[in-house]
């Protein structure tokens, strides 16, 4: 059974059960002639002992100095308001003179499907989300090509086709490796070292550099004098300067610079290398206790690459009591098995004083037979960020400051740790609704803070739960098919719930100035079956091994490039191996539309031999999809498998194999990266739009309409248009301006 | 030359600047412990937190006017609430170092009469009738360099006097009948002096009194010698400071360096 730590059970001070017994010594008789003493002394004050110590003394003037400081914050922002509304009156003039709302709030919660939330509405399960439909807006969202989240958040954001801001999938193509990159960022270290003995110092800054282009609508808001609060929108990394607060979602790497990397501490053998997302480390006994590490990064002061940073730690079992107490750097404390730390700051320390300063959480296995600790990926510390997580940089520090450490890596909820049996289910859904609370808690922050303006905030523990437990949803879904049907819990519908219950606490504290919106990027499906479409290519003719080979390895290992002309990396997009842009491209560009038309046709309604189902239902060409400047980084053809069917684990990592459809038994069990009209997403607002088919590009140009804003020419979306009741309903300003086009 | 240099570092290590340097080092350490043990070091903790966090906001948003007006609210209350939770911790350390500094300002706070320095030894008495009995009885070693003067209106004798020997003597008073005695101590070291003593008075006894008290029926209310205040040259340019600001500067100083090596939340 596993379980968050109690609030008073996890990260012990030294000495505080010490504390206790003082505590208790001191109750009663004493302390009363104490008390007696103490007022004694603090009513007869002489010069001589007016101070009482160093800590005294400290906890004295840190007061004042807090005081003296949010005084003269205040002071400034209160004399300087007048002057800085005035300026902005001038130079914006009222920013929410043509505005609907006063305040727009948008909910995403990352893969909602529409049919499920149907179902349970009509189940009588979401009562606040029926109240939305009731009275304001419920449809289907229509979401991006592909239905992926990244490229449906960004379309988003932007309010452009993918074409125009260049997100295609998680992963990005290296035409000239045949290797992927992440799609959204790109962090490059410095470029000069400057070497001192064993040391090779970097010289100069570290480059983040967002992929993703065009300029999210909180910009244009900004500009006009509208402050926004975001909230963990994916692929916000890294963050961007405008006005508002930010904090940056799904594509935040890990200290280690991946996208989520966990650690298991064992003492059982060395077992398979795990598939994707984790390493295992060995726990070794020495006099009595067990120690073990946290890996880090790799030294940026080593000179070759490849030196990673450890914190080591200690972990001394009590068999009888199935705790352990562990010891990371200053911080001991003691946890059950099946049951989590809290945050636990790590610091790697590199030498010459350069470290690197994460978080984690330890999570207690076992302690007997075996000792084994999971370790969450090291998130990068929202306190003290070592790279920028944040707009200001300082707004991550005030969170963490607020509600104490939390999640930032953009993948928190570690979905791997469970395909890989490393967490039960109970352990991974504590860590998901565990980084869902804290999320709760910005949220509410955000929405006291911000009466005006934009407040949005996505959640993914959607997506991850429905990926993770869609198998208990479905009598005979593989991936379940050794859980006796009186152990799958409702966890899906728990999960609804569960934001239904969020939905009704927001709009207690919202009025009817506000709109608010619960939006998701794309809907769900099964995922049973597996198609190596790699597979498919090489058996028909498309892509090449080399002799003797039956299958590759990951990333195109023993693939013959010369003999390839179409190959596929990623969850549905499949490239040619085109002359003049591959590496070893080997299609003439004359002949790629033919061949393109010729693969279209061939996949278009491929059906699965061991069911006879339609593996693939939709084929299409990105030359057809998107429009815009970046068009020529997509991949030539996107992929739309049927429902129950994605790309297989291995297609997706540039892996041929001898089968085309297998089972899926993965935790993994449900998906999206199907064909993108049946996965929409949807779409919840509390006043009613008048839209047939809405769709998620057409948020952006929405809102900015809803504020009274013109839209810039290059969106690809359409405003929505309120519905006459709508409009001069209580609290909903007629608009002053027409509609904008 | 070694025993000059022996008794050169020896009269620097006993010199009021060196004596308050590692008592200052001493007691903050001990104090920065004391208080880890004793405090609520997570509440602690998260009190800061929450300081630096409403601090942080009227930053974040200071547009909005309701943000920082409230926050500033929450930076009062949250002073109050980590004043209060260093409250506690105050209970342990207070009284021993209220103690140990009223001690220590007997001898570092105070310097001992100086042999042919001129002093004043003021008696206070209870009632206008005995201010006309008082008589002073002074041994060998100190004479009045002055005929003592009535302060009827305070009710109070003043003499001026000299002491031409080192040593610890008592000076008597005699007042309605009575006598009551009073330390002088004159010497050019570091000397544990006592500047009043006092009839009743528990408090002021006990913080500015190193004698036990005057007899309950006595008409004296208090016998004071006017030492003069120490203040300890710290070597640099000629400036001089009362200890308990030098102890004051210097325990937080150490204080500051040992909760940081420590990881005591302060």
């Amino acid at each position: 059974m596993s379980r968050l730590c109690s609030a008073d059970t996890p990260v012990r001070v030294p000495g505080s059960s010490q504390k206790q017994r003082w505590s208790s010594a001191f109750a009663g008789v004493g302390a009363r002639a104490t008390w007696a003493i103490l007022l004694a002394i603090v009513l007869c004050p002489v010069a001589a002992h007016a101070y009482a110590g160093p800590g005294a003394g400290f906890a004295v003037l840190s007061s004042f100095w807090a005081i003296f400081v949010a005084f003269l914050y205040s002071f400034y922002a209160l004399a300087t308001w007048p002057v800085r509304q005035l300026f902005r009156f001038f130079r914006r003039r009222n920013a929410y003179g043509k505005a609907v709302f006063d305040r727009a709030v948008i909910l995403g919660f990352d893969g909602m499907d529409p049919e499920l939330a149907d179902r349970f509405m009509k189940e009588g399960r979401l009562p606040n989300l029926s109240k939305l439909r009731d009275r304001g807006t419920f449809a289907k969202l229509r979401t991006t090509f592909p239905a992926i989240s990244p490229v449906a958040w960004s379309t988003f954001m932007t309010g452009v086709n993918p074409g125009k801001h260049n997100i295609y999938d998680f992963l990005a193509c290296d035409r000239n490796h045949y290797l992927p990159f992440l799609s959204s960022a790109e962090i490059k270290g410095p470029t000069r070292q400057i070497k001192i003995g064993k040391y090779s110092i970097p010289f100069g800054k570290t480059e983040i550099k967002n992929m993703r282009k065009g300029t999210p609508f909180w910009h244009w808001l900004g500009k006009a004098g509208i402050f926004s609060s975001v909230i963990r929108v994916p692929v916000t990394f890294p963050p961007e300067k405008f006005q508002g607060v930010l904090l940056s979602g799904m594509c935040v790497p890990d200290l280690k610079g991946s996208q989520g990397t966990f650690c298991l501490c064992t003492t059982r053998a060395v077992g398979d290398k795990f598939r994707e997302g984790g390493v295992r480390a060995p726990i070794e006994r020495k006099n009595g206790s067990f120690h073990a590490y946290v890996p880090g990064p790799d030294n940026p002061l080593a000179e070759t690459a490849g030196h990673e940073m450890r914190v080591d730690y200690e972990i001394k079992p009590d068999v009888a009591a199935q705790t352990a107490r562990l010891t990371v750097g200053s911080e001991k404390f003691t946890i059950k098995v099946g049951e989590y730390s809290e945050w636990i700051p790590i610091e790697f320390k590199a030498g010459l004083g350069f470290n690197a300063h994460g978080i984690c959480r330890f999570y207690l296995k076992e302690v007997s037979p075996e000792v084994e600790v999971y370790v969450t990926p090291v998130n990068i510390d929202p306190g003290h960020p070592d790279l920028p997580i944040s707009h200001p940089v300082t707004y991550s520090v005030y969170l963490a400051k607020l509600f104490g450490a939390f999640a930032t890596l953009g993948l928190a909820e570690d979905t791997w740790a469970l395909n890989e049996h490393v967490l039960d289910d109970d352990a991974f859904l504590a860590q998901a609704y565990g980084n869902h609370e804290d999320r709760e808690k910005m949220l509410f922050d955000a929405l006291d803070k911000t009466r005006q303006g934009l407040c949005t905030c996505v959640f993914d523990t959607t997506d991850r739960i429905q990926h993770m437990f869609w198998r208990y949803l479905e009598e005979d879904h593989p991936a379940a098919r050794d859980v006796p049907k009186a152990e799958r819990r409702e966890v899906i519908q728990d999960l609804y719930q569960r934001m239904d219950k969020l939905i009704g606490r927001v709009m207690e504290k919202i009025d009817d100035d506000t709109l608010l919106m619960v939006i998701s990027d794309h809907g769900f499906k099964s995922f049973a079956r597996c198609m190596n479409l790699n597979a498919w290519l090489h058996q028909n003719g498309y892509l090449a091994l080399k002799e003797g080979k039956t299958e590759s390895g990951d990333w195109f290992e023993d693939v013959d490039w010369s003999r390839t002309r179409a190959y596929t990396m990623g969850l549905n997009g499949l490239y040619l191996n085109l002359k003049g842009r591959e590496k070893q491209g080997t299609v003439d560009p004359s002949e790629a539309d033919a061949l393109k038309e010729e693969i279209k046709q061939k996949l278009n309604g491929l059906v699965d031999p061991a069911s006879g189902t339609v593996g693939i239902t939709g084929v299409f060409l990105t030359s057809n999809v998107y429009r815009g400047p970046y068009s020529e980084n997509a991949p030539d053809i996107l992929v739309g498998y049927g429902a129950g069917y994605r790309a297989s684990w291995d297609s997706v990592m540039g892996k041929v194999t001898e089968k085309i459809f297998e089972d899926n038994m993965k935790a993994w069990s449900g998906d999206h990266c199907i064909d993108p009209r049946l996965v929409p997403g949807v779409l919840f607002s509390s006043h009613k739009f008048i839209e047939e088919k809405p769709a998620i590009v057409d948020v952006a140009p929405t809102i900015l309409k809803l504020f009274g804003l013109a839209l810039p020419s290059h969106f690809d979306g359409k405003p929505w248009n309120l519905a006459p009741q709508a409009v001069g309903a209580v609290g909903v300003k007629t608009p002053a301006v027409s509609p904008a086009t | 030359m070694p025993s000059h240099l022996a008794l050169l570092l020896a009269s620097w290590i006993t010199s009021p600047l060196m004596i308050v340097v590692v008592l200052s080092v001493v007691i903050g350490l001990l104090m920065i412990v004391l208080f880890g043990y004793t405090s609520d070091q997570k509440a602690i903790g998260v009190a800061k937190d929450q300081l630096k966090a409403h601090l942080l906001a009227v930053r974040l948003y200071r547009d909005q006017l309701h943000v920082v007006m409230g926050s500033y609210g929450k930076v009062l209350r949250g002073t109050g609430r980590y004043l209060k939770l260093a409250f506690k911790p105050l209970l342990y350390v207070i009284i021993p170092i209220t103690l140990m500094i009223v001690w220590l300002d007997r001898s570092l706070g105070l310097t001992a009469i100086q042999t042919n320095t001129p002093f004043l030894l003021t008696v206070h008495v209870n009632n206008l009738q005995a201010l006309d009995t008082v008589s002073i009885d002074l041994p060998p070693e100190i004479t009045a360099s002055a005929p003592p003067v009535h302060i009827a209106a305070d009710n109070e004798v003043v003499w001026r006097l000299v002491a031409s020997h080192e040593g610890a003597y008592d000076v008597k008073i005699g007042a309605s009948g009575q006598s009551a005695a009073k330390t002088v101590r004159v010497s050019p070291e570091l000397a544990q002096v006592s500047p009043e003593r006092w009839r009743g008075h528990f408090w002021e006894r006990m913080f500015t009194s190193g004698e036990s008290a005057l007899p309950s029926d006595s008409a004296v209310e208090s016998i004071t010698v006017d030492y003069p205040e120490r203040n300890i040259p710290l070597g640099i340019a000629g400036y001089e400071m009362n200890w308990i600001w030098l102890f004051f500067i210097l325990s937080m100083i150490a204080g500051f360096i040992f909760k940081e090596l420590l990881g005591i939340e302060v």
